[in-house]
């Protein structure tokens, strides 16, 4: 919008720099009076353009602006995905929460029988983390490939790395002892997620496996002994083995000719596949011998070291013609005797040596600090110019700061982990409990947690296929949450059947009955409205809405008198079953009920002539003639209708009182009319006069009678 | 009471469609081997609306986009029917206009389109339309309370009104019961029966005698088996399940309701909230006694899929976090279900 002849916003040029600019194409010839922008459904701007008013041309134009979401790694229908999945682990955790708190209530030393509460978490915690992305790898093939050095899976997303990343230092209490190896497993599944900005093993390894096929004598080529060496440095023994075995010395024809020099490429396979790992136990299938308890790890690391030095050692080396093979084992063993200039050169990125760091160099290392403070020294040993979003992350847990954590959640993935982050974090440490879960005066009272609970529930709302799910979290803040639940259902659109009883569903659902009676009153109106009488008058009778079901009859009485035909009075059948026979809930419709039961007695007594449905006619015309619900200006109408009944010719059918009732009521109209808002009725204006003839003669054959 | 499930559970798979689905329906097969479903989907990202054509395979189930059409507005209902070797989709849209695809029999491709524009039908979205077995006509119902029937030729259709109560009442559903009949549902649970050989109105029209807070709602779905045409089967607002028997017309057979009846031990409560569609289940064997009612399945705002059957306990197929819109048994292989999920995704159940 901004820049060139037509630019409607001055952008300052020292400002240029920070300021993206994309034209928008509003087609409307220029000059250009106002303005106006406001939030549409979801990522959408409405930006409405007017023109200055002018006869020959269009007055403005209302173009949609969708703004990207900003994550390219996930599209807006897979983040729904994610919404969706997780509103069954998020208010299944609530649950539990509340009743875990009453529960320590009740018992004041916790009960050796319940579990820990970080156990409900990590349930959570993985169930979230399954709706990231599905497994890391496919089931293997059946017949596997010999030269793939990767299983085809799916992609792994930053988001789900995060995720894990979070699980392993705040949700999951058994991994603490094992810390770095956990990590060492991290990277193995998403080290080709830095890929993105740098040159990582996970990419070497990849190109190399394009040019395997190409490749004759692999143990030639010196890439084969660098992405050997890589790998053997994060510790992807698997792959190691795997491609060490499709050196030349193992094809059968060759065996015989370089026996020294296959047994020590086998010298060297094996020994990687015994190395000991500090942790419970691997995968299954995957190389490396592992030791729960520190001591036992000690001793055969020191044994397995020892075997490496005797090889380094030994006399076969001198005997092995193979140059290349020689140097590249014997690179290898430097990086498991921990050579840190060997890692140094194996390694792409600071991660990477980091990694690599646990496994040879200090397979020690315990507690988040020193973890720390070695991290800070693999980045000063490989600096890189721009952060990743992950490596952002995982610093700021290694920092054991909860608030940097959550600003790095918040700005690289969003408002949906923040909100779901925040069950991980708070479960890490007391600590971080109190900084999440205190009210603070500076946010209005509420916590950090409920501040982003509410943050990640607006954009739920601001949807029109989330917004369903933004109460489940809206009801868990307990401050302001009910607050904006009542503004969301109240925001809602009512034209939709559907969606109106979803949202009233929703009402009651939350006992909230004040508001769906009010959404139903909007909705009987809307209908009214929009012609639908029969769905109006049915919403503002559940509504209880007696006033304006009395407005509405004055206007239905209108059209009742002009269709008082009774052809057309079929069609009212079905408001009157929809009134149902109680009267209070039809407020003024009532009067309906009684004159459809009239109108059919009359009916009646034009096809036959039983004298039996006149009397009821009759009776009828008094019951409505009595109730005050029954407007004036029906008065007339109704009395010349029954003109047959007062003429009848067997006997007269109205005792004198009930034709004195009905003179009387004659005489408040003819009173009536001379007030100034009288309402004339399209009757024959001889109609009074036949009306009040007919009467008078009924009188006169009653007072005979009796 | 207790819903039991079932001891060897139906086999169900989720499939997430990334769009809101408005409605499902089965195609009639074109072969035993050769399966299809239709979906009609709402795509919020581009705002557009679409009928899809997913050929389905079994075990696991799963569902390969096969062809789709472009709707100008969301579907409101969705229905198939095979007639003279053709395979008929019909539907309305919110925006009120009706459309008739033809696929081809031999490998489900659609063929041509005919449409009813906007506003010549209904004022406004139209509630419901059902095409009648064996003859190409649709009936069709909305909230302006008109009712029509459109009969579609080869490339050509014609329509006529057989009622306008003028938005006095609102029609919800419709479903026909024999070439000349057909009931249709409405507020204030209201049914009506209509008779082509007799114009002019519903020719009877059922109104229970509800207590008081049972006229609270709406009847949202119709069923009427072939076999017992004198029977409606309506579902509605509050876990109403019932039926409406044209002999016996003043008391509905209550088979199941939520609310305030809750606490009543003769009628089960499966489900709280709406009921959004119900079909006689076809595959649950049952006695076939006539004077029980057959054995129905619904859906319900609250995510549940259940066998409703007079006398028994209700048995639980499907208990989803978010609620279950819209599902379509298979005529011909009665033991396949599929549902349409809010969260934007179909399931699809197999029963045992």
């Amino acid at each position: 919008m901004a820049g060139g002849e037509g630019a409607l916003v001055p952008v300052p040029s020292e400002n240029g720099g920070s300021v993206a600019v994309y034209p928008l194409h509003h087609g409307l010839n220029p000059p250009i009076a106002r303005l106006a922008i406001s939030w549409s459904r979801g990522n959408s701007l409405r930006v409405s353009v007017f023109r200055p008013p002018s006869e020959d041309q269009v007055g403005g134009k209302v173009v949609e602006v969708k703004l990207s979401n900003g994550d390219q790694e996930i599209t807006d229908a897979q983040w729904r995905r994610i919404e969706y999945g997780s509103v069954s682990p998020f208010a299944m955790l609530q649950s539990r929460r509340s009743s875990f708190s009453s529960l320590l209530k009740v018992s004041k030393s916790p009960s050796p029988y319940h579990l820990d509460w970080w156990e409900y978490v990590i349930e959570y915690s993985k169930d979230i983390s399954s709706l990231l992305g599905g497994r890391k790898l496919s089931p293997n093939p059946i017949i596997e490939e010999p030269k793939a050095i990767f299983k085809k899976g799916e992609e792994p997303t930053c988001l789900k790395a995060a995720w894990e990343l979070m699980e392993i230092f705040y949700a999951d209490k058994q991994s603490q002892a094992w810390l770095p190896e956990r990590l060492v497993d991290w990277l193995a599944d998403y080290d080709s997620l830095f890929s993105s900005t740098q040159r990582t093993i996970h990419s070497k390894l990849v190109d190399f496996q394009k040019d395997l096929v190409n490749i004759q004598v692999i143990e030639d080529d010196p890439r084969y002994w660098e992405v050997l060496s890589s790998a053997l440095a994060v510790g992807w023994l698997d792959i190691v083995v795997k491609v060490l075995r499709l050196h030349g010395s193992y094809q059968l024809d060759q065996l015989s000719n370089r026996e020294i020099e296959n047994g020590l490429v086998e010298a060297v396979a094996v020994l990687i596949s015994k190395m000991p790992r500090l942790r419970p136990e691997s995968a299954v299938g995957k190389l490396g011998e592992c030791f729960k308890s520190k001591p036992e790890f000690s001793k055969a690391w020191e044994k397995w070291r020892a075997q490496i030095t005797k090889l380094d050692c030994s006399a076969f080396w001198i005997q092995c013609d193979n140059h290349q093979t020689r140097e590249g084992l014997k690179g290898m063993l430097q990086i498991m005797l921990g050579n840190i200039d060997s890692i140094h050169m194996a390694t792409c990125h600071w991660i990477e040596l980091y990694v690599s760091h646990f496994l040879y160099i200090r397979p020690f290392t315990m507690g988040i600090e020193s973890m720390y403070n070695l991290v800070l020294k693999c980045i000063q040993m490989k600096p890189v110019s721009n952060t990743h979003r992950l490596t952002g992350l995982l610093i700021a847990i290694l920092e054991e700061n909860t608030e940097v954590v959550l600003a790095e959640c918040s700005k690289e993935y969003g408002p949906w982990m923040v909100a779901h982050a925040v069950e991980l974090l708070s479960a890490g440490s007391e600590q971080a409990e109190i900084l999440l879960y205190d009210e603070r005066d500076n946010l209005g009272g509420i916590s950090i947690g409920e501040l982003y609970r509410l943050i990640y529930a607006q954009v739920l709302s601001s949807h029109s296929l989330t917004w369903q799910i933004a109460p489940i979290y809206l009801t868990s803040c307990m401050k302001q949450g009910m607050g904006l639940l009542e503004i969301l259902l109240y925001r809602q659109s009512v034209r939709h059947n559907e969606s109106l009883l979803k949202n009233i569903e929703l009402c009651r659902l939350y006992g909230l009955n004040h508001i769906s009676s009010n959404i139903m009153k909007v909705a009987g109106v809307y209908d009214w409205k929009h012609g639908r009488k029969g769905s109006g008058v049915y919403w503002l009778q559940q509504a209880d809405d007696a006033n304006r079901l009395h407005r509405i009859a004055q206007q239905l009485f209108d059209s009742v008198g002009k269709s008082i035909s009774d052809e057309s009075f079929k069609q009212w059948e079905g408001v009157i079953e929809l009134l149902g026979s109680d009267s209070k809930s039809a407020g003024g419709l009532e009067f309906l009920h009684k004159y459809r039961d009239f109108k059919r007695f009359l009916q009646q007594v034009t096809s036959g002539k039983s004298t039996e449905a006149a009397r009821q006619a009759v009776d009828s015309l008094i019951l409505l003639m009595k109730n005050p619900s029954t407007p004036q200006r029906f008065w007339l109408p109704l009395l010349y209708d029954s003109l047959k009944l007062f003429n009848w010719q067997d006997c007269p059918l109205l005792n004198v009182s009930e034709t004195n009732l009905l003179l009387n009521k004659l005489q408040e109209l003819s009173l009536a009319r001379l007030r100034p808002d009288f309402k004339e009725s399209s009757l024959p204006p001889e109609a009074l006069g036949c009306v009040r003839l007919a009467l008078a003669t009924n009188l006169g054959r009653a007072i005979l009678d009796e | 009471m207790a819903v039991t499930a079932l001891s060897d559970g139906p086999e169900i798979q989720r499939l997430p469609q990334y769009k809101y689905v408005d409605a499902v329906r089965w195609l009639p097969p074109l072969s035993p081997f050769d399966r299809f479903a239709v979906l009609a989907s709402f795509d919020s990202d581009s705002d557009a609306s679409s009928i899809e054509i997913h050929s389905y395979k079994p075990n696991p189930a799963s569902l390969e986009p096969h062809s789709s059409w472009v709707s100008p507005s969301r579907v409101s209902s969705l229905k198939t029917l095979q007639f003279l070797q053709k395979t008929v989709i019909a539907a309305s849209t919110y925006a009120g206009s009706l459309h008739f695809l033809f696929s081809n029999s031999t490998d489900a491709s659609l063929e041509s389109e005919v449409s009813v524009p906007e506003n010549e039908l209904h004022r406004g979205s139209i509630s419901s339309i059902d095409l009648m077995d064996g003859g190409v006509e649709c009936v069709s119902v909305a909230g302006d309370g008109r009712v029509n029937l459109v009969t579609v030729g080869n490339s050509n259709l014609s329509y006529r009104r057989v009622f306008d109560s003028s938005g006095l009442v609102s029609y919800t559903t419709a479903k026909w019961a024999s070439p000349v009949e057909f009931a249709t549902g409405g507020y204030g649970f209201s049914l009506h029966w209509w008779d082509q050989r007799k114009p002019g109105g519903p020719v009877s029209q059922f109104k229970g005698n509800w207590d008081q807070k049972m006229t609270a709602g709406i009847v949202h779905s119709i069923d009427i088996h072939p076999s017992r045409k004198h029977t409606c089967l309506a579902g509605g607002s509050l876990g109403t399940l019932f039926a409406w028997d044209l002999r016996w017309q003043q008391q509905p057979i209550i088979l199941s309701r939520g609310g305030t009846a809750a606490g009543n031990n003769e009628v089960p409560l499966v489900s709280e909230s709406e009921v959004w569609e119900v079909q006689y289940d076809r595959s649950t064997k049952s006695n076939m006694s006539s004077t029980r009612l057959l054995p129905a399945m619904i859906c319900s705002e609250d995510g549940i899929l259940a066998i409703i059957e007079q006398g028994e306990e209700p048995q639980e197929l499907l208990a989803e976090p978010c609620s279950i819109n819209c599902f379509d048994i298979d005529r011909h292989n009665p033991s396949d279900v599929i549902c349409g999920l809010e969260w934007e995704a179909v399931a699809i159940l197999t029963k045992q």
